[in-house]
């Protein structure tokens, strides 16, 4: 029963930060770019990404099984029920959450050193650059609380994901099978590692948030 | 020479804050005075070509800054210098933010720091070189501002409020350092404190509501401004 639930864990947090690695690489751009707009939209965009926080897994499983379906546009790469499936969701549903928290962190970061590194004589590159140097502590921050969505999320990883023992099966899928089971004791040192993992997450946060 | 020549400016979706301004900004100290909210940090910042005017000419050095690619106006922009009003600091020590500049010029970290000694001697902060910048003092901020401008050694040299904040005998030093530089540099400082500006200004430009209100020497404004605000 432990060397599974081992393999759960490890499984859980190497999905999981692969899917908030690759929500920040197209997250970091994306930010950098809005907050350099001047222009209304920009707080239109930001409105819609805060809302888009609260969007149920279940929709955004939905919508990737209908996708990665066999019969489905992207059925072809045949990626349904892999751990990569579960990785493309995970990324996408906490994509709202660490563009709103990057916007915060970024907004502060470019109002004051995008100006200051523009009239030491940087270029656009270095004074980019210089913003990334001074958020890079918050950018950690931002990277942690997301990640601690995604790995307890349900809805994706059950629906693209399959629960596949071994496989497939994240702290989450395992949690839900084994209270289906009557397998509380099990599903409670699921609950237990998750808990703890999550909790060590946002504890991490805090610590940085307060050092920096 | 910065020559602004028509200047409109507004933010986003608000007023105008800068209505036709035109100012030659020449050799020496040019003292912009007036209440806040009058425009001086914007007038400065489109001064030093951090911001666009809405309508309007900057011209330095008679070249038009923004009809100039991208590559001359970084060469242009780093012949200015503009500190702002509040301190920001970046993150490490002071002498990581005194050398920042010239770091990005293309200067070795051993030239930078040999510059940045012999600034910090002149605004007396040699002992805080090490200090991270979280530690220092709001007057202590404000000094390593200015050493991290002075160290550029740039043409133009425009200051917001640069003595806000300070010991009046360290207020003294940093005028005392500016008063020294005016035969060389085209400098000019925004403040809200006309008493100690003043005395080195070689001209005096009162805005108010965005607007012009007064250019003229200082020994022809002095009384009277003194007397209003």
């Amino acid at each position: 029963m432990y060397t599974e639930i081992y393999g759960i864990a490890l499984r859980s947090l190497l999905i999981s930060s692969t899917a908030t690695l690759l929500a920040l690489v197209w997250s970091i751009p994306f930010t950098a770019k809005l907050i350099s707009i001047r222009h209304r939209s920009k707080d239109i965009i930001i409105g819609i990404f805060n809302t888009l926080i609260g969007l149920p897994t279940v929709l955004v499983g939905l919508v990737l099984y209908l996708l990665f379906s066999y019969s489905g546009p992207l059925g072809f790469l045949e990626l349904l029920y892999t751990p990569y499936t579960i990785i493309i969701g995970e990324s996408i549903l906490i994509t709202p959450l660490v563009i709103s928290l990057l916007y915060e962190v970024f907004s502060r970061a470019y109002n004051e050193y995008w100006e200051l590194a523009l009239t030491l004589g940087a270029d656009k590159l270095q004074a980019y650059k210089l913003i990334i140097r001074e958020v890079i502590s918050d950018i950690f921050v931002v990277s942690l609380i997301s990640f601690s969505r995604a790995i307890g999320e349900l809805g994706v990883a059950l629906i693209v994901g399959g629960n596949i023992k071994g496989y497939t099966r994240v702290f989450t899928t395992a949690i839900a099978l084994e209270i289906e089971k009557g397998e509380f004791e099990t599903a409670i040192i699921l609950g237990l590692l998750l808990f703890i993992v999550v909790l060590s997450v946002i504890l991490t946060a805090r610590i940085i948030k307060r050092r920096v | 020479m910065i020559v602004l020549r028509n200047i409109w400016f507004s933010y986003v979706d608000e007023n105008y804050v800068l209505k036709n301004i035109n100012i030659e900004f020449s050799r020496g100290i040019t003292v912009v005075l007036g209440p806040n909210g009058s425009g001086k940090t914007t007038l400065l910042k489109i001064a030093s070509c951090l911001y666009k005017p809405i309508r309007g000419e900057v011209l330095i050095d008679d070249i038009n800054y923004w009809n100039l690619n991208e590559e001359e106006k970084i060469r242009f922009r780093r012949k200015i210098v503009y500190v702002h009003e509040k301190p920001i600091l970046l993150r490490g020590s002071v002498l990581d933010n005194i050398i920042y500049g010239l770091i990005i010029r293309g200067y070795s970290r051993d030239e930078a720091i040999k510059k940045a000694h012999k600034i910090s001697k002149e605004l007396n902060i040699t002992s805080i070189l090490s200090r991270r910048t979280e530690t220092l003092s709001i007057g202590e901020r404000r000094l390593v501002t200015l050493a991290r401008a002075l160290v550029l050694d740039t043409d133009y040299l425009l200051l917001d409020d640069p003595i806000a904040h300070l010991h009046p005998s360290t207020r003294e030093l940093v005028v005392d350092i500016v008063r020294s530089m005016k035969d060389e540099k085209v400098i000019a400082i925004a403040t809200h404190d006309p008493l100690s500006t003043l005395k080195i200004a070689s001209k005096v430009i009162i805005l108010d509501s965005g607007r012009i209100v007064n250019i003229s020497e200082p020994r022809n404004i002095i009384d009277k401004y003194i007397l209003e605000y």
